[in-house]
């Protein structure tokens, strides 16, 4: 096992009926890396986090975490300590209180009875509220998720992230629906979180600007391919502007 | 950390109501005295016997022909009673809406007086109602037909009157602004906005319709149900379940058509000009308005209902001695006016309210077990990203027995039960659950299929199981819809328990029924009181419950 390669993506290739989505894509994600993906819509950003997370299969290629294919890692019923994702939506259970939605983290550790149980007597609460107090809203552990603002509720969704303690964060475009405050308030959160636990941070990203400031590393696709793969300063406007150009104007 | 105790309490809100629910629940069940002889010897051996002849219903040409020819008389009463009830439904609905006029006070008079009519009329069920007309003015198709009109026309004004006061109010206005009358915002503005879901619900009542008008058999009106008791009566099992599947079969149709009906209403793009000139709504209109002819017909000539008929000078004394009857004017005591008869009254009245409370809570328990695989989603894998056989298998069984249970009226199921129980409060309660079940199920389970995915998926990526995932991500989701339509049915069942009274189930509908064999009327005018009270009661109660649990 090589530690210090964490995420190997070789000739990865997707299809959905007959359209390409990812051809033959390849990179290697270091432990610790901060990484953001960029690229048009469609470019398939989120066809390969859904890869990632195993709810997709592929065709062709493979991706290995720690040395091991995602099938070994879901077999050993680990996913879930190697991969957490974060995702625009928020993708919370609206009619719960917070704080079972932080504790959703916890849930691949614990049996069916002590999940009936702490539904009805939250347990672990100590963990909840630690994880609610590094995000800055432990005040509203017992509130109901759906009374929360947008803002609020992407921090649920990173406290959870913290409960859950994956080696690895997928953030599927996590301030597309913020404000750009509110946005730099959670990347700045997520990267912080990210960096104080040595975890690997995947991003998709709508704005270049955030990549850049944010994120050590940049990888860009377009139509399903890799476009660039490059350090975030040595990005250029110049590849910026092709990545965006819509469409080729010689045929 | 910080809670003091209304905090708690007020976060715990939920579990709290969830809690005392179960309890009361419970505590109905208390009001049965559990032991043997709730049984009947040898009432095992008879359902064994009714059982094993599902498999061999009676497929002989003349139970066919009669299923066929009774089916028909089914379906006319359905067919004529919603016509009726669609016309009262209509003008009563919008009056009760209050949009035809611009005068504050008229308009509080008109909601009032209208709001009123329409939840008297369907807080009374239509066997009562059947039972009060036969009593009036004898066996007539008219007695099922307005049966079935006047608490139907009932429910779907108000639906109608519900539906127009949610109306947006700008486009009206932008109307108003245009020089549009009331009478023109009505049809430009109010109804098309109105018109789809109006569409479904009334075929939904359509459906209901068929079923209730399968049970009108009871006070000696023809149909599938006179058919199905007569054979009971005889022990030929094997045709009461011919004629049964026959009911299955209608209903079946008619909800095939609903569900049509509401697909090409969602969808927005039809495919080509040609295609919406007979789309479903077109044809479905065509049919019904086909449908609703030939049943008039066939009540008026081949019939030979005559309505004038039903106003002879011997109906009116029939009817003139019903209500004096009612009104005790011919009794020295009458029984509204005796002490001892209250507390007849009331305690009936509390017996009634526990089979009521019996019969949701079984329903619900066997809901709750059965709805996660019956959930099209669970069984195709789209919920918790896993499918197999056995999903689709357990889908397929649990969505027959929920079709069986529904088109089955409560009467006739409790008629089947009393053949194993002795008559009393179980019994009731059973034939209620069972026939509630396959309609809550559904209903639940439609919810499960509509409610967003994503946040279920999610708890899968972080480590969820199969179980953990429909603990945390389904059934808060889904609980509060479920309540909603938990206590709708309670409001459903509490009317209802009257009718399985009337096979020996407890409760006011025995009374009801011994009162009106031995010509007791003003006692029936006391026992339709507290029955009038219960159903009040279970409607504000169900309101109430429903804004605390949201």
């Amino acid at each position: 096992m090589t530690t210090s390669n964490k995420l190997e993506v070789k000739n990865l290739s997707k299809n959905f009926e007959r359209k390409i989505s990812l051809s033959s894509l390849s990179f290697i994600i270091k432990q610790g890396e901060k990484i953001a993906i960029i690229g048009p819509s469609g470019a398939g950003k989120t066809t390969l986090f859904n890869l990632f997370t195993g709810s997709l299969p592929f065709e062709e290629g493979s991706v290995d975490i720690d040395g091991h294919p995602l099938e070994y890692w879901k077999r050993k019923k680990q996913l879930a300590n190697k991969i957490g994702v974060i995702r625009q939506q928020f993708d919370l259970v609206d009619s719960l209180p917070v704080i079972h939605n932080v504790l959703a983290g916890r849930l691949k550790d614990w049996g069916f009875f002590k999940s009936v149980w702490s539904l009805i007597y939250p347990q672990e609460k100590q963990i909840a509220f630690n994880a609610l107090k590094r995000v800055g809203i432990e005040d509203k552990i017992f509130a109901r998720t759906s009374t929360l603002s947008g803002g609020e509720q992407q921090r649920v969704a990173l406290a959870r992230l913290l409960v859950q303690k994956p080696e690895i964060i997928l953030a599927d475009e996590p301030v597309s629906s913020l404000d750009p405050a509110r946005s730099e308030d959670i990347l700045t959160m997520l990267t912080k979180l990210a960096d104080e636990e040595n975890q690997t941070l995947i991003t998709t990203l709508h704005s270049v600007e955030f990549a850049k400031k944010y994120f050590t590393r940049i990888i860009a696709l377009k139509n399903g391919k890799l476009f660039f793969d490059l350090p975030a300063e040595k990005v250029t406007t110049e590849e910026l502007t092709n990545l965006y150009r819509l469409k080729e104007l010689s045929p | 950390m910080m809670h003091d105790i209304i905090d708690s309490f007020d976060r715990r809100k939920r579990f709290y109501i969830n809690l005392l629910l179960i309890l009361i629940f419970l505590w109905s069940l208390t009001a049965i005295n559990w032991n043997e002889d709730l049984v009947h010897p040898g009432g095992g051996v008879m359902i064994i016997q009714i059982l094993k002849s599902i498999l061999q219903p009676n497929l002989s040409f003349e139970i066919i022909q009669i299923a066929l020819e009774s089916t028909w008389i089914t379906v006319v009463y359905a067919v004529a009673g919603m016509t009726l009830a669609i016309l009262y439904g209509s003008i009563a609905g919008v009056l009760a809406s209050g949009i035809l006029t611009n005068n504050r006070i008229l308009k509080k008079v008109s909601v009032g007086i209208f709001r009123g009519i329409l939840s008297f009329t369907r807080a009374i069920h239509e066997l009562v109602w059947a039972w009060l007309f036969v009593a009036s003015f004898g066996l007539s198709p008219y007695a099922a037909i307005f049966a079935l009109a006047i608490p139907y026309g009932g429910i779907l004004g108000r639906i109608l009157a519900d539906a127009l006061n949610d109306v947006p109010k700008q486009p009206i206005q932008a109307l108003k602004l245009a020089g549009a009358s009331n009478w023109k915002c009505l049809f430009y503005g109010y109804l098309p906005f109105v018109w789809n879901h109006m569409l479904s619900y009334t075929l939904y009542r359509f459906e209901c319709a068929i079923r209730s008008s399968t049970i009108m058999s009871f006070v000696g009106l023809g149909g599938l149900g006179y058919q199905i008791q007569l054979s009971l009566a005889d022990l030929k099992f094997d045709e009461v379940w011919t004629f049964l599947f026959f009911l299955i079969l209608l209903v079946v149709i008619v909800d095939l058509w609903s569900g049509l009906l509401r697909n090409s209403n969602n969808s927005k793009f039809s495919a080509h000009a040609l295609l919406r000139y007979f789309s479903i709504d077109r044809l479905s209109i065509y049919i019904f308005t086909l449908l609703v002819c030939t049943s008039w017909y066939y009540v008026i000539f081949v019939q030979q209902a005559s309505l004038l008929k039903l106003f002879s000078s011997e109906n009116a004394q029939y009817a003139l001695k019903f209500f004096t009857g009612l009104l005790g004017l011919n009794e020295v005591q009458p029984a509204f006016l005796n002490f001892d008869y209250w507390k007849t009254a009331i305690g009936l009245t509390w017996e009634t309210l526990l089979m009521s409370v019996m019969a949701i809570g079984i329903a619900t328990i066997v809901t709750l077990l059965t709805v996660i695989p019956a959930a099209r989603n669970f069984a195709n894998g789209t919920l918790t990203a896993s499918s197999s056989f056995w999903q689709w298998l357990s889908f397929g069984i649990i969505r027959i027995a929920y079709i069986f249970s529904r088109a089955v009226p409560e009467l006739i199921w409790a008629m089947l039960i009393v053949f194993l129980l002795q008559p009393g409060l179980l019994p009731g309660a059973l034939a209620l659950a069972l026939h509630n079940f396959g309609i809550l199920g559904k209903l639940c389970a439609e919810v499960i299929e509509e409610m967003d995915h994503k946040p279920v998926r999610n708890l899968s990526t972080a480590g969820a199981n199969k179980a953990q995932m429909l603990l945390y991500g389904v059934l808060p989701m889904v609980m509060p819809k479920f309540l909603s339509y938990i206590f709708y049915r309670w409001e459903v069942i509490m009317r209802t328990t009257i009718v399985v009274g009337f096979i020996g189930a407890g409760g006011l509908g025995q009374e009801f029924k011994l009162s009106m064999s031995f010509f007791h009327y003003s006692e029936i005018t006391l026992l339709l009181f507290c029955y009038l009270i219960l159903v009040f009661i279970a409607d504000f109660f169900s309101e109430w419950f429903r804004k605390a649990a949201k």
